[in-house]
């Protein structure tokens, strides 16, 4: 039997004239490398694509689940080493490239939401209260998975304190296409689509309940949102109408919570993951902001609230502690600017702290959606009498 | 393993008149009869909000009542549009997973 199938390979396999290498012997060499987040080798995950074999030079590329892949290139690293103990191989050429899963295969029952038919996931982030940095969290969430090459849509759902377009600098206003669909701006490559765009400078927006959850569902449902590997939805704080709306309305993959070290102690934030619980959204991790300040003088990161309050939230609810963000004035001042800080300041210690948070974000994306796999995102069923 | 809370739907679809049938993410297939959903239904009209007392009668229901359409609500539960108009409760999956287990 080995014999034979190793003779078949010989026959059939795509080892050019001249390599005694096959590519099962290429598939054997990689089924080695394990994804740390998918506990699966590569090769059965399907990540190994385009093998070439030349003579004692291999080439082929590793798809992964998300551009935004923490790990890339440790397993770009391990793929190499174990392909260049395969006998006969000297080079090994290893390109990572990525495809964002989704939560579901396209369903076999059309979509209720046509807008959001090409959309792969769609992130909530949200907190218990104000003032905790959920838009300033939102923002640089959305641009550092965009900076990894990801497709991303930001929307700003906090219909009555919309802040994005103060925060994302908006040259062009939103359209409006023939087919009534709301055509979203972009910046720096994301689309952006903000309630605070369809009112005047410092108007506020007094509406009631409904009116309020209509804008949010327009947002969701009227909107050109093409093909986006990552929605970012800034929710509004809290769990009110709004919340139950959009969470009703679409199908959101899961929620990133955002708090303060201080504000972990209050009820707040365990009423806003509790509300996901109830609706079935699953809490994809906890980003902690204002969580130390770096002194100009000392360098040294001083704690001024309590130390590890995110971290020890994350681990009471079982979720993931995405990371902590640190106090800096500039963050501020770069908000203010219309640049997220992840664009504007890439080499600050915020931006790397909200890059690495990113990156853990997508990693547990492509968890939950390996273990989802084959849910029904939405359906529509007609009855049929 | 799927923990609870994060099952989902896999398949749904209509196997006779009046058989509604799902299949869960964990495996698991139920078959529900439309007109005993319509009379399960959680909404406020149909059970009252403090008591939770069923305040509509079975009978009130009649057996040819049968749903418009079936819709995904957020990725939580299903709403039903019935024949007779009524198109308000939200039927979460722990529900009808309950309710299934119930019945049989």
């Amino acid at each position: 039997m080995g014999l034979f199938s190793d003779l078949k390979d010989k026959l059939s396999g795509t080892g050019r004239p001249g390599s005694l290498v096959t590519e099962a012997a290429v598939n054997t060499a990689l089924s080695r490398v394990i994804d740390p987040d998918l506990h699966k080798d590569i090769v059965t995950l399907g990540f190994v694509r385009n093998i070439d074999i030349q003579g004692d030079h291999v080439a082929l590329e590793v798809n992964l689940t998300t551009p935004a892949c923490p790990v890339k290139e440790k397993l770009k690293a391990e793929c190499e080493t174990e392909l260049l103990k395969i006998p006969g191989i000297a080079h090994a050429t290893v390109t990572m490239t990525a495809t964002a899963t989704r939560a579901a295969p396209t369903a076999a029952t059309p979509v209720t939401i046509p807008a959001l038919a090409g959309v792969k996931n769609i992130l909530a982030v949200a907190s218990g209260k104000g003032g905790v940095g959920k838009s300033t969290t939102a923002v640089n969430l959305a641009f550092a998975l965009a900076k990894t090459g990801a497709k991303v849509g930001l929307l700003d759902a906090d219909v009555y304190g919309p802040s994005i377009p103060k925060m994302v600098k908006i040259t062009r206003p939103a359209t409006v296409a023939g087919d009534s669909m709301m055509v979203p701006p972009e910046a720096d490559g994301v689309k952006v689509i903000s309630a605070a765009m369809f009112s005047t400078g410092d108007r506020a927006q007094i509406l009631r309940g409904p009116m309020a959850g209509n804008v949010a569902k327009q947002f969701l449902t009227q909107v050109q949102w093409g093909e986006l590997d990552y929605l970012v939805i800034d929710y509004p704080p809290g769990t009110g109408d709004i919340q139950l709306t959009i969470s009703q309305t679409a199908p959101i993959t899961g929620a990133v919570i955002v708090t303060t070290p201080q504000e972990v102690a209050l009820i707040d934030v365990r009423k806003a993951i509790d509300m996901f619980k109830t609706l079935k959204v699953p809490v994809l991790g906890v980003v902690e902001t204002m969580s130390y300040f770096v002194c100009d003088g000392c360098d040294k990161k001083h704690f001024i609230f309590r130390d590890g309050g995110g971290e020890r939230l994350a681990r009471e609810f079982g979720v993931a502690f995405l990371g902590g963000i640190p106090l800096d004035p500039a963050v501020a001042v770069g908000s203010d600017e219309g640049k997220p800080h992840v664009v504007a300041q890439p080499e600050s210690t915020v931006a790397h702290a909200y890059t690495q948070a990113s990156g853990m974000l997508a990693r547990q994306v492509s968890i939950l959606n390996a273990q989802n796999d084959g849910a029904l995102e939405q359906f529509t069923l007609s009855w049929k009498s | 393993m799927i923990e609870p809370e994060n099952i989902r739907v896999k398949n749904i679809a209509q196997t006779n008149e009046r058989t509604l049938a799902i299949q869960w993410t964990d495996g698991r297939a139920d078959a529900f009869d439309v007109v005993d959903l319509r009379r399960k239904c959680p909404c406020a009209q149909c059970v009252d909000e403090w008591t939770r007392a069923r305040t509509l009668s079975p009978e009130a229901v009649p057996d040819t009542v049968r749903p418009l359409r079936v819709d995904s609500v957020g990725s939580y539960a299903l709403k039903i549009q019935f024949s007779d108009g009524h198109a308000t409760g939200i039927y979460t999956f722990q529900m009808l997973r309950d309710l299934a287990a119930q019945i049989h």
